[in-house]
């Protein structure tokens, strides 16, 4: 009976065969190129020690006790030397530089398949998933699955390397051998037990220094806070704690580590002494040779780093085993329908029309469903006119252009005018790379086009203004823009493809009044045919609109026009005289100024 | 002003470094010399090996194997003391190392801390997070591994050398000889070698960005259908970070067996040469078999010493970096004597005030100063009790303004006084509790509301607090928090409301006593009930303080007594809102624009409001 313990031994190597295999099989011509590389390296390493024992038995020790020397020996034994030296080295770069291309191809592999799936699935997919712990199943868990491939080639060379000279050694001399065949494998098994117990410790480091990195992020966020308060001392002591932390768990770590380093240099070096005391004695009996025993020697010094790699290799395993199990995760999940194919099409002369449409949050197939945040919404927008969303914050305003835009999932019916659409959502998203390419989304659109869309969104002033207008290079998430710069960039995307239809969540939000004017008149001006629905948090935006859908805790309260819902729904009025009631304290003389204009 | 970084030599840098954190330096002979000692260890075994060849084993059946067990004891007693010693100084260095990058990074985080404001803008913030977490790093792996690879290999190179010569010198000279190219090649791969994996990691930072930008720009792309040109932009960006990744894994597959091949050749030439020689030089068996294990030994710490030069140069450059920001002016600097401010209310008085930026100065000539600067002569009085607006378009510098005067910067030119001290005379600790700046988007930090209201008064009790929030009148909004105020608030405060954010940040502001209140309001709005809260908590915080008020919105403005408009630095208007707003100029623009724009109807639809609002 196997103990639960080598069960479970059992069950981690089998589920490790099959995380190789697996990925061997994504490549597995260039890993067979670096495999024969690593197995040639071993054989090579043997070779050399028996070389360098070829000379000093028939060269060196010759030479010195009968004086003649021996021209033809020496050409022979330089000739060995020399010859596997360089077999040895072509060896290791060529299973060196296969490794690398095995394991960067197999990231490369992997990386884009979980990015691929990432592009396939729907949105509702990435509900409840968080945006860091995807980023990172196709970044650091890939590179953390595939840096157990590099070493294979190596440590299986290693094994084979192992296996020879151990039968090298009991060959040559029984007792030779048996002294290696002690020290080999506790110097493997003392490195996995190293390398698992330091794995601990460097967890712990790092941990904390996450921690720390963390703390120091926010503080140095919340820098005006700080300042403000004068807690720099104060902060600066609270880092202190964390950063003491990851000294102390490093340190812990560092004794672990110079207490193995030592062992690792003095274990194989009383091996070797062992070797030459028991050598001495054979050589005594005739049953060896000085170029044996120095062989020995030499081979035994050669193990020293194989073996280390192998326990790398070992307490690696598991570091790969549980990236590999979060990538399986995201490429064996089925592909969720999206709500966009549910979308019919509109008859003529309807821009927008939705019978019975509710969204539930959560998951779908989570069986946690929450309650719906859309329900039961009816709308009918005609052609060419504009749709005013107007709700209290979370009273489904979002969710409705979302849905409608087939970015969320749905029940009852939607349909939609044919033709090109397009949505301004509430956070306007920017990818690091050039206004353009922001724009165009790889399509090809006239530089002509592009600044008609810019002119409407009221953005070419200031990108004209950028150094390198439309090649300008936006940070990240277009960190080097404004939020209402920001927010024109995404309009102009969405107003240079023309669309039949254009949904937009809170398009004016971050523009100044002056600038949110000369935006919603271009819209009125140019969008004449585009049917629009537009969640409108302003006055000025409900005015441009034909009608208006007031929305109330996730259900559609009325669609009618504007001065109906006013005289209507006392909160309706309450929401659009928000603005109102400031502009009340204002000084009345003024206002009716205002108001001739 | 800091001096330009170029004019840093790497051994300026260092030695600047090790003055820095003193504890790297204290007992560093003495962790030189257990280096050394375990060192020597490593060239036990060959001389055991040559000793055992020439002075025990005679030949077959005339092995003296009383000497040769001598010899084999005195080993092992030789290597386990220099195994000790290597522990020694493994630890030694490494603790020692951990302790002093302790102290530079806590020192680092204070220096940071205290950088003015104008070093604290976005761009930088992410940089100087970089230098207190990985080039901090750098510095810990060079010198747990580069470091004792310095002390160690260094030493035992010169041990191997002077044994090697001690056997005999003809052999030692051709090893020297035949040895040397390795480290030139060794440099010249290693050069390759670093720039390829410079290019590596940025586009591996490219592929991140390009993996992360599906992530998290998944509703923009879906949303325009653009999926294709996603999926080709991804795949090119892994493609191109796994290319780069194989060309430095190819260089870096030179690396070792460069090694490898030099140690063949010398060990060649050292056999030949001793073969050569023979036993007329005096040379023996044992020691040309001694040298074929040294000339290995030899090579070994040589080849990593070179990738040691490296590391040795990430971690001067990371040390630089460090250096740079320790090397930066603190923000306003407390003056020597202080002087008190009176109790009370505060008058704040502008004197000529002109600013800008430091870093946008650096290499500019005095004359175009005026060019640059964000407020340019300004001047101002502020009488006590006074509520004042500043109103102006992005970039203005209304912002700028309140932030001279809550010295988070000191002006370039000019004075600002605050009840007739001038502000660089005031006491830091003073000038906090009696200057108070709230921003209404403020920051919170991953804690309780009580933490973060507390971080203005760490020793205030709970009682204090809820007299605080009882005056704003937020009694019933604070006991209606789901845990009260041990309600966790999630990271920037994420769990909360904006609303809520802003109530945290005043009550916050309540708990210290200021004469001076900067308010910098909120440029989104906040649904309507915190809104009624907010306005009554930041009511009552004002009454009886100068106030400030960053106004984004004019109704703001429209409240406060008196309105000053900033126009790219230089303040064109200042009177009363209803003076401004019927005056032709800059105000009266925006005034009417925002007239335009939270106008919710014709006057017909007001009007029908109007009447049913009275009916009703």
């Amino acid at each position: 009976m196997s103990s639960p313990d080598q069960r479970g031994r059992f069950r981690r190597l089998r589920s490790a065969y099959r995380l190789i295999s697996a990925l061997i099989s994504l490549h597995p011509k260039i890993f067979a190129v670096a495999l024969a590389g690593g197995v040639s390296f071993a054989v090579a390493t043997v070779a050399s020690s028996l070389a360098i024992r070829w000379v000093i038995d028939n060269v060196i020790i010759i030479r010195f006790d009968e004086p003649p020397l021996a021209g033809g020996q020496l050409l022979i034994g330089l000739g060995l030397v020399i010859g596997i030296g360089l077999l040895r080295s072509v060896a290791v770069v060529v299973r060196r530089s296969f490794a690398g291309i095995f394991q960067w191809r197999s990231a490369e592999t992997l990386s884009r398949s979980v990015a691929e799936r990432y592009l396939r699935q729907p949105m509702s997919w990435f509900q409840g998933r968080s945006e860091g712990d995807l980023i990172a199943r196709a970044g650091v868990d890939v590179e953390a699955t595939v840096s157990v491939l590099a070493p294979i080639p190596f440590a299986t060379g290693a094994v084979v390397l192992l296996v020879l000279s151990t039968s090298w050694l009991l060959w040559t001399d029984l007792p030779i051998g048996a002294v290696a065949l002690v020290a080999g494998p506790s110097l493997l098994w003392a490195n996995v037990r190293y390398q698992r117990r330091a794995e601990g410790h460097f967890t712990a480091a790092q941990e904390h220094l996450g921690d720390f990195s963390g703390a120091v992020h926010e503080s140095l966020d919340g820098v005006n806070l700080v300042k403000a308060y004068g807690a720099e001392e104060r902060e600066t002591r609270r880092l202190g704690e964390l950063a003491a932390m990851v000294r102390e768990s490093r340190i812990a770590a560092i004794r672990l580590r110079a207490t193995f380093e030592a062992l690792l240099e003095l274990v194989p070096a009383l091996t070797n002494v062992c070797l030459v005391v028991v050598g001495a004695v054979r050589i005594s009996s005739g049953d060896l040779s000085i170029g044996e025993l120095t062989a020995a020697v030499f081979m035994f010094s050669l193990l020293v780093f194989p073996l280390r790699l192998i326990g790398y290799v070992l307490s690696d395993l598991p570091r790969s085993q549980a990236g590999w199990a979060r990538i399986t995760e995201i490429l064996s999940d089925p592909i969720m329908a999206d709500p966009k194919d549910r979308i019919g099409v509109a008859p003529d002369g309807w821009g927008v029309t939705a019978v019975g449409v509710t969204h539930t949050p959560g998951r779908e197939g989570s069986g946690a469903d929450m309650n719906p945040t859309l329900r039961e919404v009816h709308l009918q927008v005609p052609s060419g006119e504009v749709l005013a969303v107007v709700g209290a914050t979370g009273s489904g305003k979002t969710t409705l252009i979302e849905v409608l835009a087939g970015l969320r999932s749905h029940t009852g019916e939607i349909r939609v005018a044919e033709g090109p659409q397009a949505v301004v959502l509430q956070e306007a998203f920017l990818f690091a790379g050039t206004i353009r390419a922001n724009l165009c989304l790889g399509e090809p659109y006239e530089d002509e086009q592009i600044w008609t869309a810019l002119d409407w969104a009221a953005a070419t002033e200031f990108v004209s203004e950028l150094r390198k207008g439309l090649d300008t290079v936006v940070g990240e998430r277009g960190v080097s823009l404004s939020g209402g710069q920001r927010q024109r960039v995404a309009l102009a995307r969405a107003l240079l493809r023309r669309p039949v239809l254009l949904l937009a969540d809170d398009v004016t939000s971050a523009l100044d009044p002056s600038t949110e004017i000369a935006v919603l008149e271009n819209l009125r001006v140019n969008l004449g045919s585009t049917t629009v629905v537009m969640v409108a948090s302003r006055p000025s935006t409900i005015l441009l609109a034909d009608q208006v859908a007031f929305l109330r805790d996730g259900s559609l309260v009325e669609q009618g026009l504007h001065s109906d819902l006013m005289s209507r729904h006392r909160d309706y009025r309450a929401i659009v005289e928000a603005f109102e009631t400031d502009r009340k304290h204002s000084g009345a003389a003024v206002t009716q100024r205002g108001r001739d204009e | 002003m800091s001096e330009p970084m170029g004019r840093f030599t790497a051994v300026n840098t260092i030695s600047r470094g090790l003055k820095e954190a003193p504890i790297l330096r204290q007992g560093l002979g003495v962790t030189w010399m257990f280096a050394a000692i375990g060192a020597l260890g490593r060239v036990v075994v060959p001389i055991l090996i040559q000793q055992s060849i020439d002075r025990g084993i005679i030949g077959v059946g005339q092995v003296d194997l009383t000497a040769i067990l001598l010899f084999g004891a005195i080993a092992a007693v030789g290597l386990t003391v220099a195994a000790t010693c290597q522990r020694i100084a493994i630890l030694r260095l490494g603790s020692r190392s951990e302790k002093a990058l302790f102290n530079l990074r806590v020192r680092l985080i204070g220096h940071i801390h205290r950088l003015s404001l104008a070093d604290h803008n976005e761009q930088r913030r992410g940089s100087l997070t970089a230098r207190v977490t990985s080039d901090i790093d750098t510095l810990t792996q060079f010198f747990s591994w580069g470091g004792l690879a310095w002390l160690l290999d260094g030493t035992l190179v010169l041990i191997i050398a002077a044994v090697m010569l001690s056997y005999n010198w003809v052999l030692a000279l051709t090893a020297f000889f035949v040895a040397a190219p390795l480290v030139i090649v060794l440099r010249l791969v290693q050069k390759r070698l670093v720039v390829a994996y410079e290019r590596a990691r940025s586009h591996n930072a490219d592929m991140t960005t390009s993996i992360s930008e599906v992530v998290s720009g998944s509703r923009t792309i879906r949303a325009y259908g653009a999926e294709e040109y996603f999926t080709d932009l991804t795949r090119a960006a892994v493609h191109r970070r796994a290319t780069t990744q194989i060309r430095a894994n190819v260089i870096s597959a030179f690396l070792f067996p460069s090694g490898e091949v030099f140690s063949v050749l010398t060990i060649a030439a050292v056999v030949s040469m001793g073969v050569w020689i023979g036993p007329a030089g005096g040379l023996t068996a044992g020691a040309v078999v001694g040298f074929v294990f040294l000339a290995y030994r030899f090579l070994e710490p040589v080849a990593q010493f070179t990738e040691v030069l490296d590391q040795t140069q990430t971690a001067v450059a990371g040390l630089r970096r460090v250096m740079a920001v320790l090397d930066m002016p603190i923000g306003p600097p407390e003056a020597e004597i202080t002087r008190d401010l009176p109790d009370g209310v505060l008058d704040v008085i502008c004197d000529g005030v002109t600013f800008a930026y430091p870093s946008r100065l650096e290499g500019r000539i005095e004359s175009r100063l005026l060019d640059e600067a964000v407020i340019k002569d300004l001047n101002l009085v502020i009488p006590a009790g006074q509520h004042v607006a500043l109103v102006g378009a992005t970039g203005s510098g209304k912002t700028t303004v309140a932030r001279l005067i809550a010295r988070f910067a000191d002006p370039t030119f000019g004075e600002i006084r605050i009840g007739g001290v001038p502000l660089h005379l005031v006491a830091n600790d003073d000038l906090r509790v009696r200057v108070a700046v709230v921003s209404q988007e403020p920051f919170l930090f991953d804690d309780t509301v009580i933490a973060n209201v507390r971080f203005a008064r760490p020793e205030a009790s709970d009682a204090e607090v809820w007299v605080v929030i009882g005056t704003l009148g937020l009694t019933e909004w604070a006991e209606g928090l789901s845990h009260g105020l041990q309600t966790v608030v999630g990271g920037r405060g994420e769990v909360m409301s904006a609303g809520e954010r802003q109530l945290i940040a005043l009550i916050r502001v309540g708990l210290i006593n200021p004469g001076v209140l900067i308010l910098d309001e909120a440029t989104s709005s906040v649904d309507a009930r915190s809104e009624v809260e907010i306005s009554r908590a930041l009511a009552s915080l004002a009454r009886g303080r100068t106030t400030v008020s960053i106004a984004h919105r004019l109704s703001t403005a429209a409240r406060a007594d008196r309105v000053l408009v900033l126009d790219h630095g230089v303040l064109v208007q200042d009177g009363t809102h209803s003076e401004l707003a019927a005056t032709p100029g800059p105000y009266r623009v925006l005034y009417e624009d925002w007239m335009r724009s939270t106008r919710s109807s014709s006057a017909e639809h007001l009007d029908t409001y109007g009447e049913r609002g009275r009916a009703g």
